[in-house]
């Protein structure tokens, strides 16, 4: 009886729960699945278009999605906090050509017909990465700590 | 996961996309081939063919449900090409079913997907969730099994997949019209540590992390963004004496100010502490936790997008690492294309100074980190025909004991392409090049990219 007066009480403050986080949710209607009109090539710069306004669902300045080096180079914030943002132009599978977890090639190689790309590591990086990895293993480790690193053992080990 | 219930999940998913309205399949097929002749080895010839392919069937039965599958084969149709010596591998990098609500940009994936969500980026077979809360609030989640990357040498991550046998993640933000957002979020990967197993082992592959982020952009000419890190697992006692180990992961902040419509000034600041921001590697001797050591960094950039179609960048950046001291990597980049973008071309040189670095590699005292690095290249799209060069060049110090006594690194690559249909384009590209390995190394490779169906974007 008083397993069964438990149930009733879970149930009952489950329910109140789900009624409470409904309540909590935005009325907002979400933000477009797909940019309205098709982009040029290269990097957009937002605000050509969207002079002063604040992205919706974002609520940013239409500014801050200006692809410039400094955006590029830091990208990752915007992923963290506007992935929705991010997926009205982009789809999953440009994320990952560099960051697919294991890769069969660097993206410098698979893009090699694409020199306005960002890829990482052009030319003979296995030469190059003996000073970068002394001078900044952080920066390895976004990608090679913890995947795409069975490579790096061969030496590494 | 088993390789079987790997096959059974994929086959399910695949047959779900003739239920999708909009069906979009797109794929990169490319055949490689180079020969190698290094002394004390055989020669071996490498011929790797390599196939991606990826779908997208949105429209599942309602308009808010979608599928996406991307992954990767390869074959070698010669020597294997591979350190381990296989001759063949593949890969899903994600498979998930996503329902995407019209309200609140809420939305729900199941299956294997990449979350970035503050303190982890990681590919999880799992649920996610995320919606937006009344005042600015949102809230997201995740949690399922973590998808494991296993070294060549199994026996060094013999008790892996026995640590990290959960992983979960949150994040809570809250948002402002032209102020920005703060974010909090926590990651827990694996729930059984290295300290706490029946025999404890060594190497802990879990780890606990929380994270605070932040986005400052009033107005549209100032911009900050960054996050802090720090590692809340609980860690063995260190022994009496020891120094005393930061907490604090990470501190990244960039803050960007736009003077005019043309120029933009970046400043950046990082600061990682390797004892807590190497938490949980599967590859702990190279990212080693053992050792104390930090590193710092700070930096600035300035672009200016000039009137006629160059985009100017001058950067600079000063590193400091405490085992190896300090190096500067100054230089600049042009960018040019025309309004139509049909002709594109760069320069870009940066050169790094090593003088007040210590001393790098016991073994080779006068090995110095300074080298300097050039580019160059264009590319031109004329009708249904494609091209583009590139060259890099890095120039290294004589004394450099890995160079073989090479001072200048190179390689040029040139590509052609021609666009057979709107669907789909073939190209092929050249490339020579010199290296401490092969001082001539000429590589050839073939590619066929194609995409077929109604897919409304893809970033390219």
């Amino acid at each position: 009886m008083a397993r069964k007066n438990v149930l009733q009480l879970f149930a009952i403050a489950l329910g109140l729960g789900i009624l409470t986080a409904c309540s909590l949710i935005s009325p907002e209607t979400s933000f477009a699945a797909t940019h309205p009109q098709e982009l040029g090539a290269g990097r957009p710069v937002c605000s050509e278009c969207h002079s002063n306004d604040v992205a919706k669902g974002a609520l940013k300045p239409y500014a801050s999605f200006d692809h410039t080096p400094t955006f590029v180079k830091d990208h990752r914030f915007q992923a963290n906090q506007d992935s929705n943002t991010c997926a009205s132009c982009h789809a999953q599978s440009f994320c990952a050509d560099c960051h697919g977890g294991k890769v069969p090639m660097k993206p410098a190689t698979r893009f090699s017909n694409r020199p306005d790309r960002e890829t990482p590591h052009r030319g003979d990086y296995m030469t190059l990465h003996r000073m970068e990895g002394k001078m900044d293993p952080s920066s390895c480790y976004a990608c090679h700590g913890r995947a795409n690193n069975d490579k790096c053992t061969a030496c590494h080990r | 996961m088993k390789p079987r219930t790997q096959v059974v999940l994929l086959a399910t998913l695949m047959s779900a996309t003739a239920w999708g309205q909009e069906v979009s399949l797109y794929g990169t097929t490319m055949a490689q081939m180079w020969k190698q002749e290094t002394p004390g080895f055989d020669k071996s010839t490498f011929t790797p063919a390599t196939q991606y392919l990826g779908i997208d069937a949105t429209k599942l039965g309602t308009d808010n449900l979608s599928l996406h599958l991307f992954g990767w084969g390869r074959t070698d149709l010669s020597d294997p090409s591979t350190f381990d010596g296989s001759k063949s591998g593949g890969y899903l990098n994600y498979g998930y079913l996503r329902y995407r609500f019209d309200q609140a940009n809420a939305e729900i994936k199941a299956g294997r997907f990449t979350i970035n969500q503050g303190a982890g980026m990681e590919q999880v077979d799992g649920v996610s969730a995320r919606t937006d809360l009344r005042g600015g609030f949102a809230v997201s989640a995740f949690g399922g099994k973590p998808v494991y990357f296993k070294t060549v040498d199994p026996r060094a991550q013999a008790d892996y997949e026995f640590q990290r046998d959960f992983i979960f993640g949150t994040r809570l933000s809250w948002r402002m019209p032209k102020i920005g957002e703060f974010g909090l979020s926590y990651l827990q990967d694996g729930t059984k540590a290295a300290k706490d197993l029946d025999i404890p082992s060594p190497v802990d592959y879990t780890r606990k992390q929380l994270g605070a982020d932040i986005r400052i952009a009033p107005t549209t000419i100032f911009d900050l963004r960054g996050r802090t890190l720090f590692d809340v697992a609980s860690h063995p006692d260190t022994a009496p004496g020891s120094p005393e180990r930061s907490r604090i992961a990470e501190h990244d902040y960039t803050a960007t100010v736009k003077i005019g419509s043309q120029v933009a000034v970046s400043a950046n600041f990082a600061e990682r502490n390797f004892f807590a921001f190497f938490a949980g590697t599967n590859l702990p001797s190279l990212f080693r936790q053992d050792e104390k050591d930090m590193f710092r960094g700070y930096g600035s950039s300035i672009t200016w997008n000039t009137p006629w179609n160059v985009q100017v960048v001058a950067d600079f950046r000063h590193m400091h690492r405490e085992t190896y001291g300090d190096v500067t990597r100054v230089g600049g980049e042009l960018r040019w294309a025309n309004s139509e973008k049909t002709y594109q071309a760069g320069a870009a040189g940066h050169y790094v100074n090593a003088a007040n670095a210590l001393l790098v590699d016991a073994t080779a005292p006068y090995r110095s980190l300074k080298h300097g690095e050039a580019r160059l290249w264009g590319m031109a799209t004329k009708g249904k025909f494609t091209a583009s060069l590139d060259g890099i060049l890095q120039r290294y110090s004589e004394a450099n004991p890995y160079l073989n006594g090479l001072k200048n690194v190179y390689e040029v690559v040139g590509s052609l392409g021609f666009q057979a249909t709107s669907n789909v384009k073939v190209s092929g590209d050249v490339s020579y090049g010199s290296t401490p390995v092969a001082k001539n190394e000429t590589r050839g490779l073939l590619r066929a990219e194609y995409r077929f169906g109604f897919a409304k974007k893809g970033g390219r």
